[in-house]
């Protein structure tokens, strides 16, 4: 099945399925992006697997956001350990194409963040938290609810305790 | 997203005991071995159901909430699963644990490896399936400082340490020791088993505090302890028995085999770190053990020069702490025996024992057992000292020397004089004779009283200087820096004086040629008959060893006009400067006209002693010159006259009328015209026998003087600085200071302390203290 991308690119080719069954074709080095694949690709030995991938939990839709995001970032060095630490996390800072990449609507948003999880994509996971944390920066827990669109099923006692709990975060 | 895996629908994603169903059959494929059955539709399947369950929103009331409160965010999801994980290992493993009963020695040791293996592959593929439970509650549990929570891969090592190896570990061991056994017999094994069970132990080795790192616990109490304690009693059972059957050589060999053997079997399948302790535990029961029966052998090996068995005797001992410090006193009495022994057997021949053959006996001693020193004992520094102190020892104490220390620096001076005599010119290469110099070096290091060497070998060398018999000026400046460098300028100081003094008299003569030659044409006296062709040496009076004549004498005319010439001309360059003539040392050349050489129309020449030629010139104004003509004329005294006289006669230069008759007013002698001699040149200028013992006597009176000298200065010297000081300090001190130049008595000491105190320039003070007066 890989063997008709051939011809044209000298790159592997994983055949994944997506949740509502519809063949996307990978480069095996964009696939590996996701380290549930590449371990996986590791555990069977290490060759590029012919058999369709099953990606039970990313429709269509949402996987090929995925994968045209792993495109633009094929090149970039794995995260290392110290990558995780401090400086990465602490800043909200998104560089231009992944900003552009995250003007979708709020259920696309949700839905990439939650295939970055499942695919385990850490890169693109982070991006996805901070463009949520940028939503947030800034705004009244009422703004907030207004923009996810949440309603407030608090009493005013839980409200009080969450306030309290939280009153080191404050920003005063 | 209720698609359908291989392996049916997918579990409702709250349910624990359905999503545990759904996974068991997996993981135990896995467990079982991976390829059989398992595909990657399966694995994706297995890790989603398991990542839907981490993730489930469970139904939320109020109160759950509040009951997670204390933890500050959110419930993290996979406890059930992991402790389900944890049941299933245990059972797993006791399953494996049990089977493993029904295999011993090898084949058990082939089984454990292969289940491990299984077992650890199998383990980092959960490790990558629970890789959501890794990510989320495993890590969170551990942030918060949890204890016994480890990764799933870790967990895997946990249980195997627990269920499977604390139950096995002995069999396996005990089947890995029978096979090192069999291979230190010399059978071949599989020599792989043994690496893998050494990788499986040392794996299981986790770090408390970082489970990501392995320690060395577990390896070291379970495989490197009971791997130490089968090594020694396997070489104690050996060596002992090898011991009893065979020579002590041949156990060196096989000790310094298996030594060998031992360290190439670390890195064939054993941990780089049992290095050291694998190694102190052979060298305690292959050396440690035996060494009293090696140090045993020691003086066999050394008696029959059995260079290489001593070199391995070396090799092993130095392996033990303190294993060499018997066998370097052993060596050193050895050594000591050996000397004496061998300047035993040179005495035999004689007290007169000749200077190159003694010098040569202590040489050849000293280089067999250097040599021996460098090639069995590595050049060891403590060795190399035990062989000077045996050296010492006896260069200064044997047989020869009983009557004083003295008689090796004077043997040894009196050879270095015979190297450095012209006569010696037949073997005297450059090179070789530098070699020589360097031997005689060899043993003046030892020599204990370098006054005395000094002194015979100062006179030695002002004789040289003065006779011009000496070989080589590179060779006598290249003594005087040896000395030099072994003793300081001091030392040599005289020495190079006297070098100095005749190279400059001879730049001086050259002068002086060309100051006659214009003075004896102003005179109008023709070179050729009227003047003596004389070459002068100037030689400073504190540093040459040189005594007045004990004569009177009075030169021959011809002599006083040239000399005197000589002193104008010198006390032109010098003025104040007195001109002692060192007559007896003085000499010269005469041709004997009156008579011919065999068939031929040459006359003889003589060299004679300026003595002999004043005596000889008597000749020329008369047939027969008397006894008493002779004393008149030259004012020799009787003990230098008659010697010479004789040496005349035995030549047969003079004829004593009547014959025969002795030296005695009323002797008569005349020229013998029928003088044939066999050469040219004939040498009457030898110093008599008894003349030169008594040189030697007199030499060593000096030496006594020189040392009450060199003490009484020491004495000054220490105690102008030290002002007051008790006796025995003192005493001390000063043996110190001299202590390179010879060794000094005690009571020569406090001889020489005695005299300071009568000459006042030190007084006894209260208790035992002495004083100096300024």
């Amino acid at each position: 099945m890989a063997a008709n991308a051939q011809p044209t690119d000298a790159q592997p080719k994983i055949t994944l399925v997506s949740s509502d069954n519809q063949k996307i074709l990978v480069d095996r080095d964009i696939a590996e992006r996701s380290v549930l694949l590449k371990h996986m690709i590791q555990d069977f030995g290490g060759e590029t697997p012919d058999q369709d991938i099953p990606i039970h939990n990313v429709n269509e839709v949402v996987l090929k956001k995925v994968i045209e995001w792993c495109e633009h970032h094929r090149a970039d060095p794995p995260a290392t350990a110290e990558d995780d630490s401090d400086n990465r996390k602490k800043s909200t800072d998104i560089e231009e194409w992944d900003q552009k990449f995250m003007q979708v609507d709020q259920e696309m948003l949700f839905e990439i963040i939650l295939a970055a999880n499942y695919l385990d994509i850490k890169p693109l996971l982070d991006v996805g938290c901070k463009t949520v944390a940028n939503m947030i920066k800034g705004k009244s827990p009422d703004e907030i609810r207004k923009t996810f669109n949440i309603t407030n099923d608090f009493t005013p006692e839980e409200e009080d305790q969450i306030r309290r709990e939280n009153e080191w975060a404050e920003d005063r | 997203m209720a698609s359908g895996g291989p392996m049916g629908p997918m579990p409702a994603k709250d349910d624990v005991r359905a999503t545990w169903k759904y996974i068991e059959p997996g993981v135990d494929k896995i467990m079982s071995g991976l390829r059989d059955g398992m595909d990657m539709g399966m694995y994706m399947a297995l890790y989603t159901v398991i990542h839907n369950f981490c993730t489930a929103q469970k139904a939320l009331g109020g109160s759950h909430f509040q009951a997670n409160n204390s933890r500050g965010g959110a419930h993290l999801l996979g406890e059930d699963l992991y402790h389900l994980l944890i049941q299933y290992l245990r059972k797993h493993l006791q399953e494996i644990q049990k089977k493993s009963k029904e295999h011993s020695d090898e084949a058990l040791l082939v089984y454990y490896i292969k289940q491990w293996q299984r077992f650890t592959t199998a383990g980092e593929l959960n490790n990558h399936l629970f890789r959501y439970l890794n990510r989320h509650w495993v890590k969170r549990e551990l942030d918060e400082g949890k204890k016994h929570i480890y990764d799933i891969y870790t967990l895997h090592l946990v249980r195997w340490k627990e269920d499977m190896f604390a139950a096995t570990h002995q069999n396996v061991m005990n089947a890995v020791l029978k096979l090192v056994e069999k291979q230190r017999n010399g059978e071949t094994i599989e020599q792989s088993h043994i690496k893998s069970v050494v990788d499986s132990f040392v794996s299981l080795g986790l770090d408390e505090t970082d489970y990501q790192k392995n320690n060395l616990d577990v390896y070291k109490e379970y495989f490197e302890r009971p791997f130490l304690a089968a090594t020694a009693e396997y070489y104690k059972n050996e060596s002992k028995q090898f011991l009893a059957e065979n020579s002590v050589v041949d156990y060196m060999k096989k000790a310094e085999a298996r030594l060998e053997e031992e360290k190439q079997r670390v890195p064939l399948y054993l941990l780089e770190e049992i290095m050291g302790p694998l190694m102190r535990e052979c060298e305690r029961v292959l050396i440690k053990d035996h060494s009293q029966a090696l140090r045993e052998e020691f003086q066999i090996l050394l008696d029959n020069d059995k260079q290489e068995d001593l070199g391995r005797m070396y090799k092993l001992l130095a392996r033990i702490p303190e294993g060499l410090d018997p066998l370097r006193t052993r060596f050193e009495t050895h050594v000591r025996k050996a000397g004496l022994a061998a300047v035993e057997k040179v005495a035999q021949e004689g007290e007169n024992v000749e200077p190159r053959t003694y010098v040569h006996a202590l040489l050849d001693v000293h280089e067999k057992y250097q040599d021996l020193v460098n090639f069995a004992f590595n050049g060891e520094s403590e060795f190399v000292r035990s062989l000077d102190n045996a050296c010492r020892e006896f260069v200064n104490r044997n047989k020869l020397c009983r009557s004083g220390s003295n008689k090796s620096p004077e043997l040894l001076s009196k050879y270095t004089d015979t190297l450095m005599k012209k006569s010696n010119a037949k073997m005297t290469e450059e090179d070789d004779l530098e070699n020589l110099l360097v031997q005689i070096m060899t043993i003046f290091k030892y020599i204990e009283d370098k006054d005395v060497f000094q002194k015979f070998y100062s006179r030695a060398l002002a004789k040289r200087l003065v006779q011009t018999t000496s070989a080589s000026d590179d060779a006598e400046t290249s003594m005087i820096s040896k000395l030099k460098e072994a003793c300081g300028f001091e030392y040599t100081n005289k020495l190079q004086r006297m070098f100095q003094d005749i190279q400059t008299s001879k730049d001086m003569n050259i002068s002086y040629k060309e100051h006659q030659h214009k003075m004896l044409e102003d005179e109008g006296v023709s070179e050729r008959k009227g003047a003596i062709d004389a070459t002068y040496q100037i030689l400073g009076t504190g540093f040459w060893p040189l005594n007045p004549p004990t004569t009177p004498f009075t030169p021959p005319q011809q002599i006083v006009d040239t000399y005197n010439r000589f002193i104008f001309f010198y006390n032109q360059k010098h003025s104040g400067r007195k001109l002692t003539w060192l007559w007896h040392l003085c000499k010269g050349e005469m041709r004997m006209n009156c008579a011919k050489m065999p068939n031929s129309k040459v006359s003889p020449t003589l060299q004679v002693s300026t003595f002999q030629m004043a005596v000889l010139l008597l000749f020329n104004d008369s047939e027969t010159v008397s006894y008493d003509e002779m004393v008149e004329a030259t004012n020799l005294n009787k003990e230098w006259l008659d010697p010479n006289i004789a040496m005349f006669i035995k030549s047969r230069v003079l004829i004593a009328e009547p014959e025969g008759a002795k030296p005695n007013p009323g002797t008569v002698y005349k020229v013998n015209t029928a003088y044939r001699p066999k050469k040219l040149k004939t040498n009457l200028n030898i110093s008599v026998q008894s003349v030169q013992k008594q040189e030697a006597e007199d030499t060593h009176k000096t030496i006594e003087e020189d040392r009450k000298l060199l003490l009484q200065s020491a004495i000054v010297r220490i105690m102008k600085s030290r002002k007051k000081m008790k006796h025995q300090q003192l005493v001390s001190e000063t043996i110190q200071q001299v202590k390179n130049r010879f060794q000094p008595k005690v009571p020569d000491i406090k001889k020489c302390i005695d005299i300071l105190l009568e000459k006042e320039y030190l007084e006894r003070l209260e208790g035992e203290e002495i004083g100096y007066l300024a």
